[in-house]
């Protein structure tokens, strides 16, 4: 594996902007995109801080150091140069350490970093090459391993040292209890004053970030928009015909339904390059969140939601070439 | 031409017959021991499911073509029933024994023949301090977990298969209680 | 019919590593992913299954020069089946345990297709020894395939190995990888680390 014979040699490198022409020339990097990305994690991340104290940022830092070294471990073992710098790998354990609950055991991180990088990406062939978002690959093999420390019941914690976490996340509320009417506030969910996962809690935190990675252009500002409007669509329906059930605000803002819609869904290796496509792969995330949310043994389904959207993205680019200017090629009409 | 074909088979008529003669010797051989270790596979849980029950004493009996269990203690005397119980868990179907009193009108324990819940959590569904739960509870009414106004306490975070349980129960001592009722 | 082919001795070794059941040939997925989840059981099964591969080796070895080509592969379903059904009574008899954990997997050894494979390959062409032997060989490739993916499994699972806990009563359990999943991620790791081992053997050997 060591040294490539001239023949084989590796393919060019893959221009970071792969959208449909036309092609303009840009400076976009995916070291910078990625600084993009985690400059957006910033009001995540000090909300979480101001929420659950220090322990949201060693669960943070466990999450980030552990995944830029099982990346520079796994592309040694591959005798690939470290693409370490260009910070795809912290990305993925700031977003994995955000979807920990505050409370989850050191080795939850650890080992959703291994799993996150070893199997979510670096197996495929390392960034870009990826079906599945890496940390959504991670904290999935956790929750499920681990699902009695950082499963829904491991949110709650009566002695905790902080407020916010003795009581149980308002989605698990939801699902456990009578009905949508012990969730808190709107405003508490909102500002983020409730328990949960230690990224999802704050929606203005999420929103803010959102914000800033769209108009950076480092997210597609369609798919959080698609999101959105698919999640807002399905549960007003649902609350107009079953007004004991969350309305449409409880599930825009009570779970981590934002945070994946801006930070997780955009991931621009594993949702589509093209702009319909990106609709679609809003619509249809904001679709299944609802439904394992309602449907499920699961309060939230955030991360099955974007994997399984995943699966779908191939074929979503596929079905959305567009048209290129002067009508359609030629080439896909027959063969 | 057909003649042929047949003739062709003919080893293959051959072997069908030896191998069947074969199987049927294995299955008349092992057949008693089968049967035995089935019926064993109840009765070792009758003492756990009935307190004081001895498995030697116990009896198969039928009703409408379902084997029930008679437990009886040490001195012969009827101390409960042992009613088979199926249903659909989280994962897939769970076959329960439920014990009752004689007079069916209290649960005296629970035994999990089968199940296959998420392991380290529904499967915990066959864990003694789970099943402890529904020990002495009356079956005037249905049971139901804490969550949904009854008795039962919950495992954490397997809510589904707790209240799984509890419907298995609920339907067999729904079945079985005027049957065994009228026996008594 | 004479007996050209590979001798005894070579068949035996080929059935363990190079043309290994499950890692090369890619035959008998259905057990190794579906009893891996403890040694207990996917060593039970590895004895069922060597059961039926030796005894149908043996049978179809012993009738070869009465088969008739178009009638063979009935034979050889029938001698499976035969075995499989035995082998199925026998474990409901004497290990009631464990043939319920197995479930259907035993009487689906009736379709691995490693088995049928042997007996067309090597049983219905060469003499007895030599198809005794591949069957020992190709059973022992197995075992050393179910019991890697089962041992990985076991260990990273539980913390334990047949049921001995081997990593100490701290160690969280991945439940992941005792479940479906697991089995799907250890096999896909496993084929991929052999077949790296192939490749870089193939480029020192070049």
């Amino acid at each position: 594996m060591s040294e490539p014979a001239p023949a084989q040699a590796d393919p060019p490198k893959p221009q970071l902007h792969v959208a449909p022409s036309p092609h303009l020339a840009s400076t976009a990097t995916t070291g910078g995109m990625m600084l993009d990305v985690l400059i957006g994690l910033l009001p995540v991340t000090v909300m979480a801080a101001y929420y659950f104290g220090l322990h949201a940022l060693i669960q943070v830092g466990i999450c980030v150091g552990s995944c830029m070294i099982f990346e520079l471990m796994f592309n040694a073992m591959r005798g690939k140069p470290a693409s370490i710098l260009d910070g795809s790998a912290a990305v993925a354990g700031a977003i994995l350490g955000l979807s920990m609950p505050w409370n989850a055991p050191w080795y939850a991180g650890v080992v959703g970093s291994l799993v996150a990088m070893g199997i979510g990406k670096i197996i495929f062939g390392g960034l870009g090459q990826n079906i599945f978002n890496p940390a959504m690959v991670g904290r999935t093999f956790v929750m499920i391993s681990f699902s009695v420390s950082i499963g829904s019941a491991a949110y709650v914690v009566h002695d905790a040292p902080m407020e916010v976490v003795t009581q149980a996340s308002p989605l698990s509320v939801a699902k456990e209890a009578a009905g949508a009417a012990d969730l808190p506030g709107l405003w508490a969910l909102f500002i983020g004053n409730v328990n949960g996962s230690l990224g999802e809690t704050c929606s203005l935190a999420c929103i803010i970030g959102g914000l800033w990675m769209v108009l950076r252009r480092s997210a597609a500002w369609r798919t959080p928009a698609g999101s959105v409007l698919g999640l807002a669509v399905i549960s007003l329906i649902a609350q107009l015909i079953d007004p004991q059930s969350l309305t449409m605000l409880q599930h825009l803002v009570g779970g981590a339904f934002l945070f994946g819609a801006f930070f997780i869904a955009t991931d621009p290796v594993t949702s589509p390059v093209t702009p319909r496509g990106q609709w679609i792969f809003g619509i249809g995330y904001g679709v299944l969140v609802f439904l394992i949310r309602q449907y499920s043994a699961y309060p939230e389904g955030v991360a099955f939601a974007i994997l399984l959207m995943n699966a779908l993205t191939p074929l979503i680019n596929r079905w959305t070439i567009p048209t290129p200017v002067g009508g359609p090629a030629p080439a896909l009409v027959k063969k | 031409m057909k003649l042929k074909y047949l003739f062709d088979a003919w080893l293959v008529i051959f072997l069908a017959l030896g191998f069947g003669a074969a199987l049927a010797g294995v299955h008349i051989g092992l057949s008693p021991k089968i049967e035995q270790n089935k019926l064993d596979k109840t009765l070792r849980e009758i003492p756990q499911v009935v307190p004081g029950a001895v498995k030697e004493k116990s009896q198969p009996v039928e009703i409408e073509s379902i084997t029930v269990y008679k437990a009886f203690d040490e001195t012969d005397k009827h101390i409960g029933w042992v009613v088979p119980a199926a249903g659909d868990g989280y994962a897939d179907k769970i076959e329960l024994l439920v014990g009752l009193n004689p007079d069916a009108s209290q649960i005296t324990g629970l035994a999990v023949l089968s199940q296959k819940e998420t392991p380290a959590l529904g499967d915990k569904i066959k864990a003694p301090d789970f099943r402890d739960r529904f020990r002495d509870k009356s079956t005037d009414q249905p049971l139901a977990v804490i969550k949904d106004g009854g008795a039962i306490e919950v495992i954490t975070a397997a809510t589904v298969s707790s209240r799984a349980v509890c419907d298995i129960v609920n339907s067999a001592v729904k079945q079985w209680r005027p049957k065994l009722k009228e026996l008594n | 019919m004479p007996d050209t082919g590979p001798t005894a001795g070579e068949r035996f070794i080929q059935g363990i590593i190079p043309e290994n059941p499950v890692l090369r040939q890619l035959l008998g997925l259905c057990p190794t992913l579906a009893v891996t989840g403890a040694m207990a059981p996917a060593m039970t099964m590895v004895g069922a299954t060597a059961f039926v591969l030796i005894m149908a080796n043996i049978i179809v070895a012993l009738i070869r020069p009465l088969l008739k080509p178009h009638l063979r592969i009935l034979v050889f379903t029938l001698t499976i089946a035969t075995f499989v059904t035995i082998a199925d009574r026998f474990l409901a008899a004497f290990m009631p345990g464990m043939s319920e954990l197995l479930g259907p997997y035993v009487p689906l050894i009736i379709v691995n297709c490693m088995i049928i494979s042997r007996c067309e390959i090597c049983a219905s062409k060469q003499s007895l020894p030599t198809a005794v032997a591949d069957a020992f060989g190709v059973s022992l490739g197995f075992l050393i395939a179910l019991g890697a993916v089962a041992g990985v499994r076991e260990i990273l699972g539980t913390g334990q190995f047949f049921g001995i806990t081997l990593l100490g009563k701290g160690f969280p359990g991945w439940v992941l990888m005792i479940m479906p999943p697991g089995a799907f991620i250890t096999l896909g790791l496993l084929l991929g680390l052999v077949n790296w081992n192939d490749q870089r053997k193939k480029k020192t050997a070049a």
